[in-house]
């Protein structure tokens, strides 16, 4: 069942030609093999708003969908902690009206739950043309962008790979709640490399479709592992 | 069929075929041949040509398929474009064919010949080693490329991408010790890959320690999945040269950016247990500690005792090691106790490291040596004991016996105390010819015993650190 539905996923969005599943699609996937991702609906416009709205829990964070559009924020198509159908409304409108968006192919609006305060974790995949998938992790922000601390693992790992991937990290102690700040769940990041990574993960499932992801970022508490943005490049 | 025995005709071959030899007995393959027989080689030599009865006072045949026993091993070095039709007119009659010849795959107007060549050689039903390559040294077959090397079959099996670099792996391995169960130049790896000959060295009961150098890896997944499977049953060595082609500026994600260069290796290496080393020197000085010393998981590789002649070189080298994650640790009351009662002259410095002066190593022809080395590994218990001897110290203060005492002593020592604490000599010199000397001669003997020599502590700190990581791999994982 879980099966039929990831194929679809993939499978529906390289028949369309499509050379990365949108943000809505990516979620799905990484939902479908058990990681969590935040409560979200799709509105096509501000007109589906109110609907959209009733069952999810504010601050919600509205972003656009676009296969036009890679890089959202840069481009005024997200914008977070938005507190009413009113702010949601408002955000659309802008967003319809953003130099960067107004001539873009515009699919709708994904309105989805804020993730609670966590640790920012990036973990990644890509196929290496000889050694197949790899799996990575990194802390995220200015860890992944300017320090480059991140740790790579050929597909399958174990557990233990997945260990020892995190404690290689430069701030590893930042994850154990270093410096005051709270604890992420281990257990919790380590759920997910595998789930992605592992055995039966999916960087392996898709090994011929997937060529490279990115959970960025996975919010991670003490108690759980939220996938708030997720990118996969098919081909 | 069993990969040993696939391998056999390669490794041990009964026949040998050469073509390129010339009736005036002066090209490549007629070098190739003088060099078998005076390595010993005894089986049949068949040189193929297309004209001459005889090359080199042996009969000669026209094709590979002429011959009069199958061919277990074919040595090829004539101009490319003839080769593809050989082998596949081989029809059956020859095992494993090595391409010695270039101007294929390794340049772009030599892709298509390389197809070719791969054709024939199945079409020929043989096994393709090369094109581009140098050839093979097999002490247990008697078969060898090159000029020198020990006929002694030994532990360390060697595939190389590289020719030359094969070359400069068995000479340098034989003046440091190495001795090889095989060494095999793969160059383009058109058919047989590294991955194989890994296969192979794996099975083979004469290695015990594997050495490669890789520059691609075309079938990195299946090299993956024979670490993998491996379990690290034995200690396998990469030495990589080029870096892989990922981490393109134009990935689209950051994980694609961040990939680059040589991350692939090193997650290989974390996962299998395999070792990444980045120079010739560190390559052979970690197959050598690998080839004498047992590596022993039960109690992995950490604390380090330094005992020798020299106050720097101790306090450098408690540097170097622990930079490499090896303890350099003072000893704790005990040891410290029995080494005062010794009552050993001033200028002898007895925590850790230890540190005599000559006069104190010389003392009652080594025997004191004998006492403090009792006491290091009896009660200080380290897990690796590295002897430093600074033979320029010794030299016109000495007898000639002292050194020979001193190893005697350290053996002895080990035999009191067995598989307690890995043993290691640094034998230092400053590059004068009489000294060199003697330390080459010394390092032959020491080697034979099952010691692990090298010429400087930062030389012998990487393989001892290797050895600590593959311990604790195994520890955790095998």
């Amino acid at each position: 069942m879980i099966k039929n539905q990831e194929d679809t996923i993939v499978s529906a969005a390289r028949r369309a030609g499509r050379q990365a599943l949108d943000e809505s699609a990516g979620k799905q996937l990484l939902a479908s093999h058990g990681i969590r991702v935040p409560q979200s609906r799709i509105a096509k416009g501000v007109a589906d708003v109110d609907a959209v709205m009733q069952g999810l829990q504010t601050p919600v964070v509205v972003k656009v969908m676009s296969p036009d559009i890679l890089h959202k924020s840069d481009a005024g198509g997200v914008k977070v902690n938005l507190k009413s159908v009113a702010e949601v409304k408002l955000a659309i409108d802008g967003m319809l009206n953003a130099p960067k968006i107004k001539g873009a192919r515009i699919e709708g609006f994904l309105v989805e739950e804020m993730a609670p305060a966590g640790h920012e974790l990036v973990i990644g995949g890509l196929r290496d043309p000889q050694f197949g998938p790899l799996v990575m992790v990194g802390l995220g922000g200015i860890f992944v962008e300017i320090l480059k601390d991140v740790s790579f693992r050929l597909c399958p790992i174990a557990r233990i790979d997945a260990e020892e991937m995190l404690d290689e990290l430069k701030g590893a102690a930042i994850l154990k709640g270093a410096r005051g700040g709270k604890p992420a769940s281990r257990e919790a990041i380590i759920d997910v490399l595998l789930k992605i990574g592992g055995e039966d993960g999916l960087l392996l499932k898709h090994a011929a479709d997937i060529s490279e992801a990115d959970i960025n970022p996975l919010i991670v508490s003490d108690n759980g592992a939220v996938a708030v943005d997720a990118r996969f490049i098919l081909g | 069929m069993n990969i040993i025995e696939q391998f056999t005709p390669l490794f041990a071959p009964k026949t040998v075929a050469v073509i390129g030899a010339s009736t005036k007995g002066n090209a490549l393959p007629n070098v190739f041949i003088r060099r078998i027989r005076e390595f010993g080689f005894s089986g049949d030599i068949y040189p193929i040509h297309p004209g001459a009865a005889e090359i080199d006072g042996l009969t000669a045949y026209k094709s590979l398929a002429d011959t009069p026993r199958p061919v277990d091993y074919a040595y090829i070095a004539v101009s490319g474009a003839q080769i593809p039709g050989m082998l596949a007119a081989a029809k059956g009659h020859v095992r494993f064919a090595q391409v010695i010849s270039s101007g294929f795959g390794e340049v772009d107007e030599g892709k298509g010949l390389q197809d070719e060549l791969v054709q024939a050689a199945k079409a020929g039903g043989m096994r393709l080693l090369g094109p581009n390559c140098l050839g093979i040294y097999t002490p247990r077959g008697r078969v060898t490329f090159a000029e020198i090397g020990p006929k002694e079959v030994g532990h360390v099996g060697i595939v190389s991408q590289s020719g030359g670099l094969g070359t400069d792996i068995i000479r340098r391995g034989l003046s440091r010790g190495v001795k090889f169960s095989g060494l095999v130049t793969v160059g383009n790896c058109a058919d047989v890959t590294p991955s194989d000959l890994l296969e192979f060295y794996l099975a083979d009961p004469q290695t015990k320690v594997i050495g490669m150098y890789i520059e691609t890896a075309k079938d990195g997944r299946r090299l993956f999945d024979i670490l993998r499977n491996a379990r690290a049953s034995k200690p396998v060595v990469i030495l990589k040269g080029g870096r892989t082609q990922q981490g393109l500026a134009a990935a689209a994600s950051h994980t694609g950016s961040l990939a680059g260069d040589d991350r692939v290796w090193v997650a290989l290496a974390r996962q299998t247990g395999c070792m990444l080393v980045d120079t010739l020197d560190h390559f052979i000085d970690t197959l050598l500690i690998f080839q004498t010393l047992t590596p022993r998981p039960q109690r992995p590789t950490r604390k380090v005792v330094l005992f020798g002649n020299g106050g720097g070189t101790s306090v450098l080298a408690t540097d170097y090691f622990a930079r490499l994650g090896l303890d350099v640790l003072p000893f704790e009351q005990g040891p410290i106790d029995a080494l005062a009662a010794l009552k050993l002259p001033p200028g002898t410095s007895i925590t850790n490291p230890v540190d005599c002066p000559v006069g104190t190593l010389q003392q009652d022809d080594g025997r004191v040596a004998e006492k403090i080395l009792d006491i290091i590994c009896g009660q200080g218990k380290p897990e690796a004991l590295v002897m430093h001897l600074n033979l320029s110290a010794f030299v016109g203060r000495t007898k000639p016996e002292v050194l020979d005492n001193l190893v005697a002593a350290a053996m002895r020592v080990q035999e009191k105390y067995p598989g307690q604490s890995h043993f290691i000599l640094v034998l230092r010199s400053d590059g004068e010819p009489a000294l060199e000397a003697r330390k080459r001669e010394f390092r032959d003997k020491a080697v034979a015993l099952g010691v692990p020599v090298y010429d400087e502590m930062a030389n012998a700190g990487h393989p001892l650190a290797a050895l600590a990581a593959f311990e604790r791999y195994k520890a955790v994982r095998a």
